[in-house]
């Protein structure tokens, strides 16, 4: 039945799939170091078997694991399903593809590109995919897209998921947009940015009559591609990433005359990614919870465990353990009195007495000796072994010494802390810091999901992004962004014209006037050539560093208007700081005056303001004195003419 | 006792038509002829129909009679109380609903006097009543254009296009600008999508300029200054405001009484107590996807109706619309009125030719001599229309005097025209009381007096 469906499909090809192993991160490190992301032990059975499974109940054919490291493990856990047997290997051809010389998701494509295995359309798999829907209906429609749209290269399958649902990593919050045909407009993953705004080319929605905006979709990693998109890869080789060629397409839609389409998944249908941990650990649950049904988990559910907990086979567990939402492997040995909750044990691992594990990962054979606990998103590399009442929170440990290795991380003699990034502190971007914290999800998991249990008490965070929508204090951040961008500019001796264009972005950003533009932007120059030690080359620095912003405030104050707002910005920061040398404000008001940035009238109309007691009034009435009196002169000058 | 009505309908019908300037300068936008009635009759009939039985027009001072003479001829039934607004003063829409504040009891319908259509209200009412919306406003797909040559100078006629946002799940209006607003990137706050995960951006819907509004809302606008039109502010004010949560305070205030403090709108939109006890204690939910309460707690909710995509409707405000509204008013009399006789010659109309085709609408008082022939075309009040003429296409208005010998196709001839014998005019709009000379020939222009020219 299934062939026939298929062959309606395609007329003389079979249905293939790719599917790609390796992740290309080091999210799953320490455990990734031996053991391939496709062996993880997901309920003590390797990922890629659901993976290949799921695949061969969606109608595939033909599969090609295509695999760069670890391949040896992967053909020869092939190998032995295929020898035994295993359901998926009846209808379901699976080829193991090696290329070791790959470094990303893009790489692989290129080089299946070139080996041209693939004749038609095929799915397209990213490593750690499980899911139960039919693939073949998405072919056929992709079938049809491609026929209404002959530019169309791929569809895209996303998932239709609950904000703050639990299948849905907090890292690839996705936001797209469609026209009424499906046809992808607009996407993004918003990751961690904390932007409270979201900016949208305005011609999608005027080129299209209506444009759904989806906010609640998953991507699930999966795609069905046409024959075009190997060559698009080949032919672009700054792609990575699926979501680099998603972005690319969309941006150059018209240079490659590709488009992208998706489909969402609604109801039964489930699917999902092991990107990270914290997926890894959703997904277990969803597993458990038979979201995804018919794959389930292999372990048997054991009738006196309660609280959810699946042990393999040859684990046994004494009376006095505590434990909950935990999963443990094959012929695990638990001492007395522990405490597992909301970790994942795996296999052959000796735990001691007294021990307490807590949102953690314990690889294979490990020896957990007595008394100790391991808790916060700790994960324990194959192999290692603790000493009696150590503590962990919070590391990644490994059985051997690591490269990087510094005092004090040495735990005992198979333990030790793997630091990830130790010497690229200069270094250290957003995305890094997000990777770090993506792995502690799984402690702060649980948490969240208390949250949504409490559903009627808003979170906080929540609370935030719901009030007044623009954020009150947008100027303030404003002026922040400007003088961190001049004070970059300063020290890297930064074009000013490059100034101009941050300062023009941040002015977008956050929305802010153009009065208070002007007014910051003066502010912050002076702010920051005020910012001087006081020796006696202090006029001549202060005056340097005027002259280097000289383009900048030039570009902003350009009338008479700008000019009262950068008089108001010298009075403010005069008025502000108080230790500021008295003849400053006077040499400021010179400066501006002799290059032209502000006009006499200004001066004296603005002096004419100030209240006659002020400090400053005194400090500036000696400027303005001399200037009526310039002013005189001239008109005598010219009256004489 | 009174009964206090459901709704109180309100239809603004002092817009000058700044839109259309060419064909109003005299003669009051809401009483242009289209078909066999004036323009103001379609949304009266239209809240006749829905069972009202009371409506306030709000036209200009000096119209007032004007309008009133044209609105006793047509017959309609329903009571309408004239609220009157001087002509010099600048009054924008929401301006005139301030006006009206201490008439209006109830829930209110604003309607605007341009509204053509067939849409059957109920729709709109329900999704109101269902919600207990704030604010329900009505919406039109764009009707099929098909290219009918409009009279005057060509011009490229630019759209004014809206972007609305309407929430798929739970139909809420979650987002109202005018396209122009924004030059190359539009931004929205991520708390919206956040709060409407799957929302649709049309840009193409037609505003009715139909709008339900809470009570609440009229207070609230009476408190407000600010605002003068009730699409481009008001509507759009507190479509926003939807997002923002009420201040935590922590007293309760007595809101209602002493609102002109406090100038928060929350403090207007607040619900009836038993209202909130009722839907805490009810399993119902407006929406799916998060684990928040009914409405996510809102106080302030609008919602937008879609007309089914069949329905025929417009806006008279251009003179595009008025062209293709005028020229499809007979084929959908039926639908819009509710099967309505439709009285194509007027009893008191002479009509001596033989060749007026049955798709013409002849006014009363009307005088068209022999030998003369007409093709769809509307001819209004007390014109005459001597031998030898011929007008195919096109609209005259009130007291006009064509001529022998005239040819007229695809015009738009204004109140008290003369056009001598002899004219040939294709495609022009002939301005009020303006005289066109003997034997000229025009082709896509405006004829009017030069100093009415300068007026728009």
């Amino acid at each position: 039945m299934l062939r026939k469906e298929s062959q309606m499909v395609h007329k003389e090809n079979i249905v293939q799939a790719i599917v790609l192993t390796d992740t290309f991160d080091d999210e799953f490190l320490p455990i990734s170091e031996h053991l391939p992301h496709a062996l993880l032990p997901v309920f003590n059975r390797p990922l890629i078997d659901y993976t290949l499974e799921f695949l061969s109940l969606g109608g595939i054919e033909e599969t090609f694991l295509f695999s760069s490291a670890h391949v040896e493990a992967v053909k020869r856990y092939v190998n032995k399903c295929i020898e035994n047997g295993e359901g998926w290997t009846l209808t379901m051809k699976v080829n193991v593809m090696v290329s070791e010389s790959c470094r990303s998701f893009g790489d692989c494509l290129r080089d299946l590109d070139a080996k041209g295995v693939l004749r038609g359309e095929f799915v397209l798999l990213e490593p750690g995919t499980v899911s139960n829907v039919d693939l073949l209906p998405l072919l056929k429609k992709h079938n049809i897209t491609t026929k209404s749209d002959k530019g169309c290269a791929m569809t895209l399958i996303l998932q239709e998921s609950a904000i703050r649902g639990i299948g849905r990593c907090p890292h690839e919050e996705l936001l797209v947009a469609t026209d009424s045909h499906s046809k992808l407009l607009f996407y993004k993953k918003l990751g961690s940015s904390k932007d409270n705004k979201l900016e949208f080319p305005l011609e999608i929605f005027l080129d299209n009559a209506s444009v759904s905006l989806h906010h609640n979709l998953n991507d699930t990693h999966m795609a069905i591609c046409s024959s075009s998109v190997l060559p698009l890869f080949s032919d672009n080789f700054d792609f990575q990433t699926k979501d680099d060629f998603v972005r690319g397409l969309l941006m150059n839609e018209e240079i490659l005359g590709s488009t992208v389409y998706c489909h969402i998944l609604k109801g039964n249908q489930f699917a999902g990614s092991i990107t990270n941990w914290r997926m890894y650990q959703a997904l277990s649950y969803e597993l458990r919870n038979n979201w995804v049904h018919p794959l389930i988990p292999s372990t048997k559910r054991n009738r006196k465990l309660k609280n959810d907990v699946f042990i393999g086979e040859g684990t046994k567990i004494s009376e006095t353990a505590e434990l909950n939402d935990a999963v443990l492997g094959d012929d695990v040995a638990l001492g007395k009195n522990v405490r597992i909750e909301d970790s994942f044990v795996f296999s052959n691992t000796k735990i001691g007495d007294n021990v307490v594990i807590t949102h953690s990962i314990i690889g294979e054979h490990c020896t957990i000796q007595s008394g100790s606990e391991i808790t916060s998103g700790s994960i324990l590399e194959n192999g290692c072994v603790l000493e009696k009442d150590t503590f962990v929170k919070n590391s990644l440990l490994v059985a051997k010494i690591p490269d990087n290795y510094e005092n004090g991380d040495k735990l005992a003699d198979k333990a030790y802390r793997l630091r990830i990034f130790p010497d690229e502190d200069d270094n250290i971007s957003i995305n890094e810091l997000d990777r770090k914290l993506s792995r502690l999800d799984i402690g702060d998991f649980n948490y969240e999901s208390d949250e949504i249990e409490d559903a009627f008490s808003d979170s906080g965070d929540e609370q935030l992004s719901y009030t007044q929508t623009p954020p009150p204090d947008d100027t303030k951040l404003f002026y922040t962004e400007v003088i961190d961008s001049l004070t970059r500019g300063l020290e890297d001796k930064l074009p000013c014209d490059n100034l101009i264009l941050e300062i023009n972005s941040s002015r977008y950003a956050y929305n802010v006037i153009l009065k208070e533009v002007n007014f910051n932007i003066v502010k912050a120059v002076l702010i920051l050539s005020l910012r001087q030690p006081e020796t006696t080359q202090y006029f001549g620095n202060l005056s340097r560093v005027l002259t280097y912003f000289a383009p900048v405030l030039k570009n902003y104050i350009r009338n008479e208007s700008a000019m009262k707002d950068c008089l108001e910005a010298i009075q403010d920061v005069a008025v502000s700081s108080e230790s500021l040398h008295e003849k400053c404000v006077t040499f400021i008001l010179q400066y501006f005056y002799h290059k032209d940035y502000i006009s006499e009238d200004a001066i004296l109309n603005w002096f004419s303001t100030l209240t006659t007691s002020s400090k400053l009034y005194k400090q500036v009435k000696p400027f303005t004195d001399w200037l009526k009196e310039a002013e005189e002169e001239s008109g005598e000058e010219e009256s004489e003419q | 006792m009174t009964f206090q009505v459901e709704f109180q309908a309100v239809v603004l019908a002092a817009g000058k038509g700044s839109r259309i300037s060419e064909i109003t300068t005299t003669k009051p936008k809401c009483l242009l002829p289209v078909g066999p009635m004036p323009l103001v009759w379609y949304p009266l009939y239209k809240l006749e129909q829905a069972g009202f039985t009371d409506v306030i027009l709000v036209i200009l001072e000096h119209q007032k009679s004007e309008i009133q003479s044209a609105l006793e001829k047509t017959g309609i039934e329903i009571r309408i109380e004239y609220a009157t607004i001087a002509e010099n003063e600048e009054l924008g829409t929401a301006d005139s609903l301030r006006m009206l504040y201490d008439r209006l009891k109830s829930d209110v319908m604003v309607v605007s006097c341009d509204f053509v259509s067939d849409v059957d209200l109920h729709g709109l009412f329900n999704l109101f009543r269902m919600h207990d919306a704030s604010i329900a406003s009505l919406l039109l797909h764009p009707q099929q254009s098909e290219a009918s040559v409009v009279p005057g100078p060509k011009s490229k006629h630019k759209m004014e296009r809206d972007l609305i946002a309407i929430d798929q799940q739970t139909s809420r209006l979650v987002f109202l600008a005018s396209a122009s607003d924004f030059e190359s990137e539009l931004t929205l706050p991520r708390s919206l999508l956040k709060k409407h995960t799957n929302i649709k951006m049309y840009s193409n819907l037609i505003d009715s300029h139909i709008y339900l509004l809470k009570k609440w809302v009229i207070k609230y606008l009476k408190s407000e200054d600010s605002f003068s039109s009730i699409k481009g502010e008001l509507i759009p004010h507190i479509v926003k405001k939807q997002l923002s949560k009420p201040p935590k305070t922590a007293e309760p205030r007595e809101s209602i009484v002493s609102p002109k403090d406090s100038g928060d709108i929350f403090a207007y939109a607040k619900e009836d107590d038993l209202d909130l006890a009722i839907r805490e204690a009810s399993a119902y939910n407006d929406h799916i996807g998060d684990l928040k309460p009914a409405y996510h707690q809102d106080t302030i909710r609008c919602y937008a109706y879609v007309a089914p995509k069949d329905t025929f409707g417009a806006r008279v405000n251009t003179l595009m619309n008025y062209w293709s509204v005028s020229g499809k008013i007979i084929d959908h009399w039926e639908k819009i009125t509710d099967g309505k006789e439709l009285v194509l010659k007027h009893p008191d109309a002479t009509i001596c030719s033989t060749q007026v085709d049955n798709k013409c609408v002849i006014w009363d008082g009307v005088n068209l001599k022999e030998k003369t022939s007409f093709k769809n075309c509307v001819i209004a009040t007390n014109t005459e229309v001597n031998s030898f003429s011929r007008i195919f296409n096109s609209i005259v208005m009130n007291n006009v005097t064509i001529k022998e010998k005239v040819a007229i196709e695809n015009c738009i001839i204004c109140d008290g025209a003369i056009i001598e014998n002899g004219c040939k005019l294709k495609g022009c709009i002939v301005g009020s009381y303006h005289t066109v000379e003997e034997d000229s020939e025009h082709t896509s222009e405006v004829l009017t007096e030069s100093d009415r020219l300068m007026e728009f």
